[in-house]
């Protein structure tokens, strides 16, 4: 049949949707337990939300899907939700701006567009977002939050790596360039091009010698940025932001996380202002977050500190075994000899008594060949049941239910 | 397309201001076209120094979109054109071979002379910027890259220069330099590209086949220079901007066609009694001053006026049915009615197909698609939402609206399946080997107002007073 899926969009298929359902499971439970609530915001926002200074990136904003609405001949785009944090900021300032804190999470789908249409343009975030607090203990709380996903989801190889927004852009007013060349490189390295850092000319040399150092070093320990920041020449703004990271990675020491500070890891990092990081597994990055004390202003809210993260759902779900290959196991397929009378009835017996004592019993009278470890054979015979264990091959014949739940339970009797 | 097209060249050539440098440019590359002229009826060329090369005439803001499909092999046009795609869709299938020594303009932001104040707080301070402009996708780039914080962009036919400062804070348009843009009364503010004439072909076409001798031919484009003195003629039909601070003297705002309605709707305002100053074919302004107290009138394009009565920009306009239809299928609940037949610029919509096509009825068309033939359907035309709507409400499966700028018959057969055109008499039309298969509606003058702004208090008796005069004037014989 010929495809009609839109380009870049996907199917999400009864595997895919176990994935999801898993990681989506795993995350809710845990930002219940840690305090969080749960929000939706709309598909559909006001493009201006997001033009809003310091939020997306140019580059960003031009992937966006904005059209105008059927009343917007007032020139008004909208636009799909092409982030999760922003609109997030939007609906605290409209609707909870009275709570001195507010700890959020959400599952939602953001779209941007994708050039080859071999990406999906569409894709799914579970994210948190800790409003009101300033201290270090709250980005250390959303990391440690996040650390307990991938450790409830098994997923245990990741590399977590840390930058700082504060440190970079304090960087940038340093090497007192003009505006125009200013907005350039930020727009350079929001769009991950550090080079265009090494290769700026003019500016301040000593900010330069700090920058190579930056790029080029990679820490493990808060030590490295108390180094750092007793390096020659770093002026009392850029110092205060390095005190601020370095308190963050004081804690995370203290709670024993293992991370790598990498100045160059973060992108797209326009609205943060502080902490930032990314969580990768086998080259695919799951997660990202950080703090970004102005997002709530800058939307039209009160003055109120925030950081936060976000699970990639796509590809944190990719790196999942689904239920259904562990069911698997615990799955049993019944079969009938002849589709008699008493046959059929005996399979729905036994059915019913194997998912009393656990396990997925699953009709296959058609003889579709469902795949599962365990399958039954039902017939009229004294010797009503044929075991058989798939994986090996191997196979009885017992005459009563209990007998079959003793094999199917007890795994290695069979055959014996 | 078969194999028969396939081993043809196809080259798009621009109508229009362009036509003439580029004529001259062919001819000294050795690729001229008899019959490329401003005069000519015909618009299929071939050439006599390649038997293979056939050429179309396109409105040049078409010529970067069809190379970009594939109707084309290569295509001349402006550059800007090409960078509008492109801004819009990076992933567009056209590729720059040359650039041209001619047509040189650069691609400004500017604002009202005297305003240049007030656009700056606005652009730092984030209030709301209206921007007016034919390179919609341009102006959305740079207004991100300047990180406005909130702007709307009105993207508009033409007459750009006309907006500011009373219709638009800001105006992203074409100028020969910013002294050009001064002699608009706009202050250039910054200039956001540069455009020239350009040679441009499509990707996959360069890539599969061998186009060596067109393409050596071609090469010689640095031959041909900008001529001192040689700019860009501003075209004569193209308003003066009369524009001043501080001579808004009211509050009712009245539109007024230029192009060619104007010399019809000149005559009408004077069948009403209405004297317009500087709206004649030998003075044509930008702001002509009405003979009665406390109407405000501009000339802008009637394609554009009825989103501008829509939000409030103008109170009243004069367009076509045509244009306020199209506009009221893209937005249902507009505040835009019909407020006067005016009765004259009849022409009817219709929908039509190339003679060659079997079918005369729209059922007859359904059922070719349905038998997998013409499927995608496509329809070129300058009423998008007209189009659209139209073959939405006739349930046609698979259908691709193919949004030109004008001169649409020259699209059948190679480039769409069917047009939704106007015509008046259906001469053209049949001359140029085309069939009528359906008639949509038929749309004259008429004079348009927003609901809202017919309930408030202040412009109630002003507007109520022109629509009597202009009832009256329809009313006559």
């Amino acid at each position: 049949m010929e495809n009609q899926r839109c380009k870049g969009a996907r199917d999400l298929l009864p595997e895919d949707m176990e994935r999801f359902r898993q990681v989506e499971d795993a995350f809710r439970n845990s930002c219940i337990n840690w305090g969080y609530k749960e929000i939706k915001t709309p598909t559909l926002e006001y493009i201006h939300l997001f033009t809003a200074a310091g939020t997306l990136t140019p580059a960003m904003l031009g992937r966006v899907y904005s059209f105008l609405d059927w009343d917007g001949w007032g020139g008004e785009r909208v636009v799909l939700r092409p982030d999760g944090t922003i609109p997030v900021a939007r609906l605290f300032s409209e609707n909870m701006a009275t709570n001195e804190i507010a700890r959020l999470y959400y599952v939602t789908n953001v779209f941007a567009f994708e050039e080859t249409g071999k990406e999906n343009r569409e894709k799914w975030q579970c994210g948190v977002e800790l409003l009101g607090d300033c201290e270090a203990t709250s980005e250390a709380e959303i990391i440690a939050l996040a650390l307990e996903v991938l450790n409830t989801l098994g997923v245990t190889k990741y590399a977590l790596k840390l930058s700082h927004a504060g440190v970079l852009k304090a960087l940038i007013e340093e090497m007192q360039l003009d505006s125009e060349e200013k907005a350039k490189l930020l727009d350079e390295i929001l769009e991950g091009n550090w080079q265009a850092l090494a290769s700026v000319n003019g500016g301040n040399r000593k900010t330069a010698g700090i920058i190579s150092t930056l790029m080029k070093l990679k820490g493990k320990s808060s030590g490295f940025l108390v180094n750092l920041g007793a390096m020659p020449g770093l002026s009392r703004s850029l110092n205060k932001e390095l005190d601020s990271f370095v308190r963050v990675a004081d804690l995370l020491d203290t709670l024993g996380v293992k991370y790598i500070i990498d100045f160059t890891s973060v992108r797209g990092f326009e609205y943060y202002t502080g902490l930032c990081f990314k969580i990768t597994t086998k080259g695919s990055k799951i997660c990202s977050g950080g703090r970004y004390d102005n997002l709530v202003k800058l939307v039209g809210g009160v003055d109120i500190p925030a950081c936060g993260f976000a699970f990639y759902l796509d590809e944190l779900a990719s790196q999942v075994k689904p239920w259904s290959r562990q069911k698997a196991e615990k799955t049993v397929v019944i079969r009938v000899g002849k589709k008699t009378t008493p046959s059929i009835s005996a399979s729905f017996e036994i059915a019913s008594a194997l998912r009393n004592a656990g396990l997925t019993a699953e009709f296959d009278f058609c003889g579709s060949q469902l795949a599962a470890r365990w399958s039954i054979m039902v017939t009229d015979k004294l010797e009503r049941f044929t075991v058989k264990d798939e994986s090996s091959g191997l196979q009885r014949k017992v005459k009563s239910i209990d007998a079959v739940i003793n094999i199917i339970g007890g795994f290695d009797k069979i055959g014996k | 397309m078969g194999s028969k097209a396939a081993a043809k060249i196809r080259l798009a050539l621009p109508k229009g201001k362009m036509l003439n440098r580029t004529a001259e440019f062919l001819d000294v590359i050795g690729l001229g076209f008899d019959d490329y002229t401003s005069k000519t009826r015909i618009y299929r060329l071939r050439s006599q120094a390649f038997p293979s090369l056939t050429a179309k005439m396109l409105n040049e803001r078409d010529i970067p979109v069809q190379v970009a499909i594939g109707n084309y092999d290569f295509g001349i046009c402006s550059s800007d054109w090409l960078q509008e795609l492109q801004a819009r869709y990076p992933a567009s299938n056209v590729h720059k071979v040359a650039d041209l020594d001619y047509d040189n303009a650069g691609i400004f932001l500017a604002c009202a002379v005297g305003n240049e104040l007030e656009a700056e707080v606005r652009i730092k301070g984030g209030a709301d910027c209206r921007i007016v402009t034919e390179y919609p996708a341009l102006a959305e780039a740079a207004a991100y890259k300047m990180r406005l914080r909130k702007f709307r962009i009105f993207p508009l036919w033409g007459s750009a220069d006309a907006y500011p400062p009373e219709n638009a804070e800001l105006a992203v348009l074409r100028a020969g330099d910013e002294n050009a843009l001064r002699s608009l009364n706009l202050t250039p503010l910054k200039k956001i590209g540069a455009s020239s004439a350009c040679i441009i072909a499509n990707k996959q076409s360069l890539q599969a086949r061998d186009f060596s001798s067109m393409l050596a031919r071609l090469s010689r484009a640095h031959v041909i220079k900008e001529k001192p003195g040689g700019k860009e003629a501003k075209p004569a039909s193209l308003p003066a901007n009369n524009y001043a601070p501080g001579t808004t003297k009211g509050d009712i705002w009245l539109a007024l066609a230029d192009g060619h309605q104007q010399v019809h709707t000149a005559a009408f305002l004077e069948k009403a009694g209405i004297k317009m100053e500087g709206y004649s074919m030998d003075d044509l302004r930008r702001r002509p001053s009405c003979s009665i107290d406390g109407i405000n009138v501009k000339v802008i394009r009637p394609q554009d006026m009825p989103q501008q009565v829509a939000n409030s920009n103008f109170d009243l306009a004069i367009t076509g049915r045509d244009w306020m239809l199209d506009h009221l299928y893209q937005f249902p609940s507009s505040p835009v009615m019909e407020l006067v037949n005016l009765g004259f610029g009849r022409v009817m919509v219709v929908a039509v197909v190339s003679k060659g096509v079997l079918y005369d009825t729209i059922d007859g068309i359904k059922e070719l698609i349905n038998r997998g033939k013409m499927t995608p359907l496509r329809i070129a035309s300058e009423y998008v939402n007209i189009a659209d709507k139209y073959l939405r409400d006739r349930h046609i499966a698979r259908y691709r609206v193919i949004p030109t700028w004008g001169a649409t018959e020259v699209y059948l057969p190679e480039d769409a399946d069917m047009l939704i055109e106007n015509t008046e008499t259906g001469q053209t039309l049949a001359r140029h080997g085309l069939k009528i298969i359906d008639t949509l509606f038929e749309s004259t003058a008429c004079l348009i107002g927003n609901r809202r702004n017919l309930a408030s208090a202040g412009k109630r008796a002003k507007i109520d007073k022109l629509v009597r005069i202009f009832k009256e004037a329809a009313e006559q014989k």
